[in-house]
């Protein structure tokens, strides 16, 4: 218990070793995965420069949780809005508007709708920036800078790998069909 | 399995269910009023519903097509047979027609020639709201919507047997498919004017074209969806998979909240401005409907909206077919709602005229199938729906139920959202 934490604790701060292979089409990046999952080998991560269909499925993701996040926000925001305006309307400065009653609900919604949409928007961005570590100010290391343009990478931390466990990845990426392979230290 | 047969146990059902629908029909006409407004509004009711299904799924299926839909390809003779129901709906409709002519319903106050020699109002509207515009609107329009529908289907039955590399069925299809679109956009809203909103023939609304297309438009998709969910219980559509559906599911939340959307506009324009003769609408339905007029937000804007919001509930069968059968019934009850007080009102006008004449007295504002729909309202309906299935799986049964040439059905059958 104490070891594996501690060991997270070191990973996070110390600088990652990383063994990676390039591919150049996404159909043989997902056959690698396929392969790497059934091999019990330990994906770090796969950098792909768009989103392929199946890929989180292949790597074992669990679903986004984003989407809780937004309806929590969403549902914040629509009483927000809902519970200020009936605040406003009848406690803090009642006037009457063309005859409505204070409390006119019908006239409330689309502000509610409105709260609703920019709380869940400003909370799912909020959220995601957070728990991918992206903020102002915070540069992320890139392993190769094609894997933006054409480039799919499935890439191994290697800290404390011994010559044996590399070599052994190393051959699974060119058996996977890795056009090329780089070892680097981020 | 790619050829659908009826089987001969549905077929009980299904005739069995025409037979309930005629029977309640017959009950209605004998226990009612002395101008046989139950029948006829729930008459009106029925014929206008699933004939806008059948409308609507052409609209959507010209739409797909012109958008370049690749994904429903493998549920496209399931849209191709809904919108052939356009055919028996014009006899629906004739029925109305030949009754307004012959003096046989009061369902429109604008058709009753005394009423609109003493309303400057149906005067002032009188050039529209007149039995021949309705007769040749009705007749012209179903026309031309029916012909669309058969292009549509005939090119792509076509397509299956002589489809040729360079595609050239699917590219008439969209000349076709993209020329009804504005067509089908105009002459909805004339028909919606006509079948529907004139029956509050003093009252209308911009908007309200749109909210009663979108009322068919949810339905028909509800009903499509319970198709599809039958015909893969049996063994049928295989190539269907939960990605198809989850887009249906998708489709059917998104249009829900745009029901909700155009239904809220209506109301929060007419309450803001508070004008009488618009408010009298609302008035009328949140004092004598109360029911069906909350009721109506739960079923066709909460209960989907909350249900489906979730990815997993459209990517399963019990939830989708549990909100599919809550929206459909709701949107069922929407029209109620659209037709019943306005007919009502008209009737109630007819029949005070007919108590000074010295003839019999109406009970018409009796709630059970007035002011909600009873047993024989529930009855007619299935009875209706009956039909209607009974027609579109036999259209169903003519043609493969996947289009083997159409260009999209690689696309449509490794489909992942």
């Amino acid at each position: 218990m104490f070891e594996s934490a501690n060991i997270h604790h070191t990973m996070a701060n110390q600088s990652k070793e990383v063994l990676y292979g390039l591919y150049d089409d996404e159909q043989v990046l997902l056959q690698a995965v396929h392969k790497a999952k059934a091999d019990h080998l330990d994906i770090m991560d796969v950098y792909t420069p768009f989103p392929v269909h199946g890929l989180d499925e292949a790597m074992g993701l669990s679903e986004s949780r984003l989407h809780q996040v937004g309806f929590i926000f969403g549902a914040i925001g629509a009483l927000t809005a809902f519970l200020f305006m009936t605040w406003v309307f009848t406690r803090d400065w009642p006037i009457i508007f063309g005859g409505k009653p204070y409390w006119s609900i019908p006239a409330f919604i689309p502000i509610t709708f409105e709260l609703t949409v920019l709380f869940s928007a400003i909370g799912m961005v909020v959220a995601y920036y957070t728990v991918c570590g992206l903020a102002p100010g915070v540069t992320n290391p890139t392993l190769d800078d094609r894997i933006t343009d054409d480039k799919f990478c499935l890439a191994f931390q290697t800290n404390g790998a011994s010559q044996q466990e590399i070599d052994k990845l190393k051959s699974f990426l060119s058996a996977s069909g890795a056009e090329e392979i780089n070892a680097k230290i981020i | 399995m790619n050829q659908y047969q009826i089987d001969g146990k549905l077929k009980t059902v299904l005739l069995g269910m025409m037979g309930l629908g005629l029977l309640c029909l017959i009950l209605t006409f004998a226990y009612d009023d002395a101008l046989h407004t139950r029948f006829w509004s729930n008459y009106l009711h029925n014929a206008v519903f699933f004939t806008g299904i059948g409308f609507v799924s052409l609209f959507v299926m010209a739409a797909f097509t012109t958008a370049w839909a690749g994904w429903y390809t493998v549920v496209k003779r399931v849209f191709e047979a809904y919108s052939l129901f356009l055919i028996p709906g014009l006899i629906l409709m004739l029925v109305v027609i030949v009754g307004m002519w012959g003096g046989l319903h009061h369902l429109y106050h604008w058709a009753d020639d005394k009423a609109v020699a003493a309303d400057p109002i149906l005067q002032g509207k009188s050039s529209f709201l007149n039995k021949n515009w309705y007769t040749f609107g009705t007749l012209i329009i179903m026309g031309i919507w029916i012909f669309f529908a058969n292009k549509l289907r005939t090119l792509s039955v076509e397509e299956d047997m002589s489809g040729t590399p360079d595609y050239n069925h699917h590219k008439r299809m969209r000349i076709w498919a993209a020329a009804f679109l504005p067509i089908g956009g105009f002459t909805s809203a004339a028909i919606v004017w006509q079948w529907v909103m004139s029956v509050d023939a003093h009252w209308y609304s911009t908007l309200y074209a749109w909210y009663a297309t979108v009322s068919w438009f949810v339905s028909a998709l509800a009903l499509i969806i319970l198709t599809i969910a039958y015909l893969k219980s049996k063994g049928y559509l295989e190539e269907v998979t939960v990605e198809h559906l989850h887009d249906l599911g998708k489709y059917l939340f998104a249009f829900s909240v745009f029901w909700a959307y155009l239904w809220f506009s209506q109301y929060m324009l007419i309450w803001y401005a508070n004008i009488g003769e618009e408010t009298v609408y609302f008035r009328e339905r949140i004092d004598n409907y109360p029911v069906l007029f909350y009721g109506n937000l739960l079923l066709n804007f909460v209960l989907p909206f909350l249900i489906l919001m979730r990815n997993d509930t459209k990517r399963k069968y019990g939830t989708l077919i549990f909100v599919s059968l809550v929206v459909l019934f709701g949107h069922w009850f929407d029209f109620f709602q659209m037709i019943k007080p306005g007919v009502l009102h008209t009737a109630h006008e007819a029949l005070a005229h007919g108590a000074e004449e010295g003839a019999h007295h109406g009970h018409a504002s009796a709630p059970i199938g007035f002011l909600i729909p009873g047993l024989l309202e529930i009855g007619t309906m299935l009875g209706f729906l009956g039909g209607f299935l009974y027609f579109v799986l036999n259209r169903l049964s003519k043609a493969a139920l996947v289009p083997k040439n159409d260009p999209y059905l690689e696309e449509s059958l490794h489909h992942h959202t």
